[in-house]
């Protein structure tokens, strides 16, 4: 395949979304639209992975070596895979969910624009042009927390912003340092550090880089710049789960890997100080996010600390510094999206059916509402980490991986610890819904849960197929993992 | 995927079972009833088949790469196709019991899911060959089994299932742990190549083994009902239906006890150390359940402690086939036959306490007391079970105490000939034949409970119930007490055998010597354990533990105090109040709220100050050139009213009045100024000024024309 063609999963989403509001369909035509416009998009991308283009491809010059060029190698293909086939499902969805909102002509507008700038993030080349999709992402994003327009939705958006572009402040002082110490900016796994270059200045590189993980890292929610995302949940729901549990975040986890293994390289990093600090951050929001989410009793919220926990497992797993480490947090980045966005749903089709927004009054609704229940209770089994479901294959890789790094770097075996305290609040947080909902005390309000249904195809469609996912990559995830094992690798 | 598929076979059978299950019972819930019946019978057969398999061709495996990852692989070899078998026996009886027992439950279909569920999972847990089977296993049949525990959904039955659940969550997780140091120490987890490979790496690795180790114990322990994480069992097990009751206690505690012998035998075996830390766990286990059952008084929850109790034997028998080193011979019969011996009599004694809650709804014995009166089936077969577990000569249990009990005196003499301590071990020698004892003591109250005394009130309509249960579960009970009862009166001829083909998993000899059951030295150990009951029985059960209620009848007392609850006392505080407040107390003050605005609020305090010196760097220059150089001028504005005159005159009279106003009028001063009184008046004037000469200029002209008209009148007339 020509390497011209990656332009169009980017650019597309982008014009197409930035357009649609100028033709003034009604809304079933402009439904249909959009969701051919994603499935054509996702289509060319899933295909842009299969048949690789070998070569980038050079969009314009900035200025002496920058390039905005754009290029698919192995991680950039797991992220626009997995980003390519939630997208279309994730529409689907939005369409039954903001039925009865306002503006929802815009709202899908910017929706739909997000997702090229996504692919833009998963695709690009070198730093700059990541660093200039990520910058697009917080802006165009801003919009849709605050769609609903109401006081906190708006401070909520705010809060984003300022914790967005701050993290981008910093991720911009690396990539200065990167263009001055390295020899390129483009992404080669390994690093691309220039040691000549660098001499004295070692100590220093390594503050740069503890600067750029947390720049990254503020839209993984990384501690302590996780404070915007469970804000962030007023959102609608379609929002809250593909761009908090899947996009926004996703791209930081991404970018962080990016960085640390493509850019500054494992190496260079192993075994000194900032190693230390990094996996420290990670362990701590960890644990963090995951006792937050049992304190929680909005549903939204909940799943939105369990968020901020389970994106630093995939940067726990990138901390190890090792392509063990690398294969853990791809295998996290992938199963963990698959299932919060089905829990996110889940909770999403409740509160759009029954307007109930907090725990205390889900007693009893999983009978009324089997399938959607059914899907939450495998997603969060999954998140637990029972086996037989793809948290457990993600989770089992981290503490393989630490268990790896612990033989000559013992800081390593404290995660196995973290892991396991962790598994025991999402035991906590995920499962006291879902007993409450399965099987409520007697005597509880049944009168409110009168007249309350499963929602429509377009919900419980993609619902299905996450749980599915959930289950049969938990169960046979062998060729996956050959796969992403030959990316660590550096080897695909 | 390669091996023998009978391995296979049974194990996924169960799984498509329950769904089949599942979706026929949603319209029809009769034929659904007999399809679960006839799902366990084929599960059944499929387990024989594979026996019938492995006794052809010797060892099966099953081996499926890459299944959840790390592969499963399943084994059949003695002990295995003994609780194989055991298992799906256990299933088909209480499968064949439930038609009756379930007929006016409701959520059944939710039931028979997760009942087959469990049994595949169980099977799974049995079958498998290295830790990690046993664990994906052993975590799925945890969550699956909770669904029978919350079944009734009743307050209790909530609180139960709540512990149960975090138990087998928190166990499944410390234990994954294990799994991982282990992995990391020795490089398989498949229990055959576990010894080699933990031989070689014992020295270095010391500490990490023995830690991987503890996590196992405390995984599988927790799900077996040890000490100190015995807490969900005597909750769990009452409140569960009758026959989930008898599979709890029967064989889901067994899954944890053959984590705890793998352990024993495969990682550490022959350890003394290890040996007395679980000898001594067991002890506790032992020794506790039987208190707590002396003090019940509810039928299925002193069965449950009970179960504890015998789980505490089974452990002391652990623990002696690790301290006996490879002399264990008695150590290893005595523990597979007391697992063999539980679970069967658990069966039967489980089905029968749930015929008795079938018809009556209640557990309380003093409730239930006179049911079995007149009822000669039923208590026959509770008495089989009874006897059979007091461990009296002639029933089951007395085997396989009695070899425990031998294997504890063998080892008290190797300790006397090497000249160490033996106070130790006589006390434990003693604990054994006291918690024996016990034992006899409590199935004697549960037996003279419902079979002996009179219920004072309801005695007749007891009397009356001639149809308690209906064929099939007369079947039911009958089959497992038939065996138990062969078991017993033939040891050489059935348990022996067992002992036999078993005995390789936990790495035991054929003794050197046959044991003769019934030589007065092993029957003396029984005479003591009955003494000791009867005393027991009458010395305290009927003494302490019984009494008047209000209305002078004697009744059964609960005087157990309810704080003494280990859970309520310790585990809900430590864990809930304090670990969470703790950790979420501190994440809190490191949560955005604290840390990342104090900081922003610092930074912007810090650089607002900066920013306003600088601003009033520029600022200060400025006021410095205004009040020096570029100082503005300062003048008085005055507004003048009036003209000269009425000024002059006003200023000069104003300057009168206050003279005057600071001599005569100081009482009554005048206010008003006559600048501003002359000015008014001068502008009145002006106005009036005006007016009046409009007004005469009008007149002269009015006079002009009048004047003119008078002169044309004068001319022309």
């Amino acid at each position: 395949m020509s390497s011209g063609y990656l332009i169009l999963p980017v650019v597309l989403p982008i014009v197409g979304g930035a357009f649609m509001p100028l033709l003034h369909l009604p809304d079933k035509k402009r439904n249909l639209f959009l969701e051919i416009l994603v499935l054509i998009t996702s289509g060319i991308a899933v295909a842009c992975v299969f048949q690789r283009p070998e070569e980038g491809f050079t969009l314009f010059h900035l200025t002496g070596n920058l390039d905005f060029a754009l290029r698919l190698d192995g991680l950039g293909s797991v992220f626009a895979c997995l980003v390519a086939v939630l997208w279309p499902l994730a529409t689907l969805y939005a369409f039954e969910y903001m039925r009865h909102e306002e503006r929802t002509t815009s709202f899908f507008s910017f929706y739909t624009m997000t997702y090229g700038v996504t692919m833009g993030i998963a695709m690009a080349k070198n730093l700059v042009t990541m660093y200039l999709f990520y910058e697009l992402l917080t802006l165009i994003s801003v919009y849709l927390v605050m769609h609903p327009m109401t006081k906190k939705a708006i401070r909520a958006s705010r809060t984003y912003l300022y914790y967005s572009i701050g993290g981008a402040a910093f991720a911009f002082i690396s990539l200065v340092f990167i263009i001055i110490y390295g020899d390129t900016t483009d992404f080669i796994l390994g690093g691309v550090m220039n040691l000549d270059k660098i001499g004295g200045h070692v100590q220093m590189m390594q503050l740069i880089y503890l600067m750029a993980f947390w720049g990254f890292g503020v839209k993984a929610a990384v501690f302590p710049f996780q404070g915007w995302l469970p804000k962030a949940s007023v959102a609608p729901t379609p929002v809250t789960a593909l761009l908090h549990a899947v996009a926004v975040v996703k791209s930081g986890a991404f970018s962080v890997m990016r960085l640390t293994y493509y850019c500054f390289g494992a190496d260079f990093i192993r075994g000194t100080w900032v190693h230390y600090v990094v996996m420290s951050i990670a362990m701590l929001s960890i644990i963090f996010g995951s006792t937050m989410a049992v304190k929680e009793t909005h549903f939204k919220r909940r799943l939105a600390y369990s968020t901020v926990s389970n994106l630093s497992y995939i940067l726990l797993g990138v901390t190890m510094m090792s392509p063990l480490g690398l294969l853990a947090g791809m295998s996290h980045l992938v199963f963990h999206a698959v299932m919060k966005i089905c829990a996110f749903f889940s909770a999403g089709a409740v509160l759009h059916q029954s307007k109930k927004q907090y725990i205390d009054e889900l007693d009893g609704l999983a009978h009324k509402m089997p399938l959607v229940f059914t899907t939450y209770t495998i997603a969060s089994l999954s998140l637990i980490g029972i086996p037989g479901f793809a948290g457990f294959i993600s989770k089992w890789n981290i503490a393989a991986a630490a268990m790896h790094r612990g033989e000559n770097f013992p800081f390593a075996y404290l995660a196995v610890g973290v892991l396991l305290y962790s598994a025991l609040m999402t035991a906590i947080y995920t499962m006291t819904v879902a007993v409450r909902a399965w099987f409520p005390d007697k005597g509880y309000d049944a009168q409110s849960n009168e007249g309350i249904t499963d929602p429509g195809w377009e919900m419980k469609l993609p619902l299905v197929l996450f749980a599915a996912a959930i289950i049969i990559f938990g169960l046979g995830s062998g060729p996956l993992m050959d796969l992403l094992n030959a990316i660590a690798y550096g080897t695909f | 995927m390669s091996g023998n598929f009978e391995l296979f076979h049974i194990v996924w059978f169960p799984f498509a079972a329950a769904f089949l299950c599942y979706l026929v019972g949603i319209r029809q819930k009769k034929v659904r009833d007999r399809l679960l019946q006839l799902s366990v019978i084929a599960e059944m057969g499929l387990v024989v088949w594979a026996v019938l398999s492995w006794l052809r061709l010797g060892e099966l495996t099953f081996i499926w790469e890459g299944f959840c990852m790390q592969g499963i692989y399943l084994k059949m070899d003695g002990f295995r196709v003994l609780y194989g078998c055991i298992a799906a026996f256990m299933w088909m009886m209480t499968g064949i019991f439930s038609r009756e027992y379930f007929a006016h439950y409701r959520n059944r279909n939710r039931y028979y899911f997760f009942y087959l569920l469990t049994l595949g999972a169980t099977l799974g847990v049995f079958l498998s060959g290295d830790f990690y089977t046993t664990f994906i296993f052993f975590e799925l049949m945890s969550l699956t089994s909770y669904v029978w525990v919350v079944h009734d959904e009743k307050p209790a039955a909530m609180k139960a299932g709540e512990i149960y659940l975090a138990i087998a969550i928190i166990g499944g997780l410390v234990m994954l742990m294990g799994l991982f140091l282990l992995y990391d120490a020795a490089g398989t987890l498949r229990m055959s190549e576990l010894y080699t490979a933990v031989s070689a790496v014992r020295d270095q690795k010391q500490a990490q083994l023995y830690a991987a180790g503890l996590c196992m114990l405390f995984g599988f322990g927790a799900k077996a009902g040890m000490f100190p994480l015995h807490i969900w069992l005597p909750k769990a097990h009452p409140v569960a239906p009758a026959p989930a009751s008898a599979l709890l206690s029967g064989i889901l505690t067994k899954t944890g006890v053959f984590g705890v012998l793998a352990v024993c035998t495969e990682i550490f075996r022959y350890d003394p150390q290890w040996g007395k830390l679980v000898l001594y766990l067991g002890v506790i286990t032992m020794f506790g359940g039987a208190l707590l059952a002396v003090f019940s008084i509810d039928l299925k929850r002193t069965m449950a402690c009970s179960s504890m109790s015998q789980i505490g034997f089974i452990l002391v028998g652990a623990g002696m086939l690790e301290l006996l080193g490879t002399e264990n011979a008695l150590a290893v019969r005595g523990t597979i036959l007391h697992m063999v011996n539980h679970s069967i009599i658990k069966l039967v004694l489980f089905m029968a306490a749930g015929v008795v809650y079938m018809n009556l709804h209640q557990l309380d014995l003093n409730d239930i007391r006179g049911f079995g009166r007149r009822k000669p089936f039923l208590k026959g077969v509770f008495l089989m079970g009874a006897l059979s577990i007091g461990g009296i000569p002639g029933w089951s249990g007395y085997v396989s105490k009695t070899l425990l009990h031998e294997s504890i005196v063998e080892y008290t003499g190797e300790l006397a000939v090497h000249g160490e301590p033996l106070l130790w071990i006589h006390v434990i020698e003693w604990l054994f034949l006291f918690t024996g004892g016990m034992t006899i003591a409590y199935m004697t109250k549960l037996f003279i409970a419902v079979f002996v005394e009179e219920h004072p009130v309801r005695q007749k309509e007891f009397d009356g119930k001639k149809h308690y249960m209906n064929g099939e579960s007369i079947f039911a009970l009958l089959i497992p007490t038939v065996l138990l009862v062969l078991m017993g009166f033939f040891p050489y001829l059935t348990m022996n055998r067992i002992a036999d083909q078993a005995q390789g998993f936990l790495h035991g000899a054929a003794p050197v010597h046959a044991v003769h059951y019934f030589s007065f030295g092993n029957l003396k150990g029984a005479v003591i354990s009955l003494a000791i009951g009867a005393l027991v029985y009458f010395g305290f059960i009927r003494k302490f533990l019984m009494g008047k209620n209000d209305d002078q009848e004697q009744v059964y007392l609960n005087v157990w105090p309810d704080w003494m609850d280990i859970e309520d006392l310790i585990y809900r505080p430590v864990l809930q109040k304090a670990a969470v407040t703790i950790v979420a107390g501190l994440s809190r003050i490191l949560d955005q709220m604290y840390v990342t605005q104090m900081l922003l609020k610092v930074l912007l305090n810090v650089m607002a100050f900066f920013s306003r010196i600088c601003d009033h760097l520029v600022d200060g220059i400025l006021l410095f050139f205004r009040s020096t150089t570029h100082r503005s001028k300062t003048e008085q504005h005055i507004y003048l009213i009036g003209t000269r005159l009425s000024r002059t005159f006003g200023r000069i009279l104003d300057n009168c009045v206050r003279v005057l106003n600071r001599t005569i009028l100081r009482k009554r001063p005048v206010q008003r100024s006559f600048v501003v009184t002359f000015a008014e008046w001068e502008e009145m004037a002006r106005k009036t000024n005006r007016l009046i000469s409009a007004s005469l200029s009008f007149g002269l002209m009015l006079a002009a024309i009048g004047l003119a008209l008078t002169l044309v009148y004068l001319l022309w007339w």
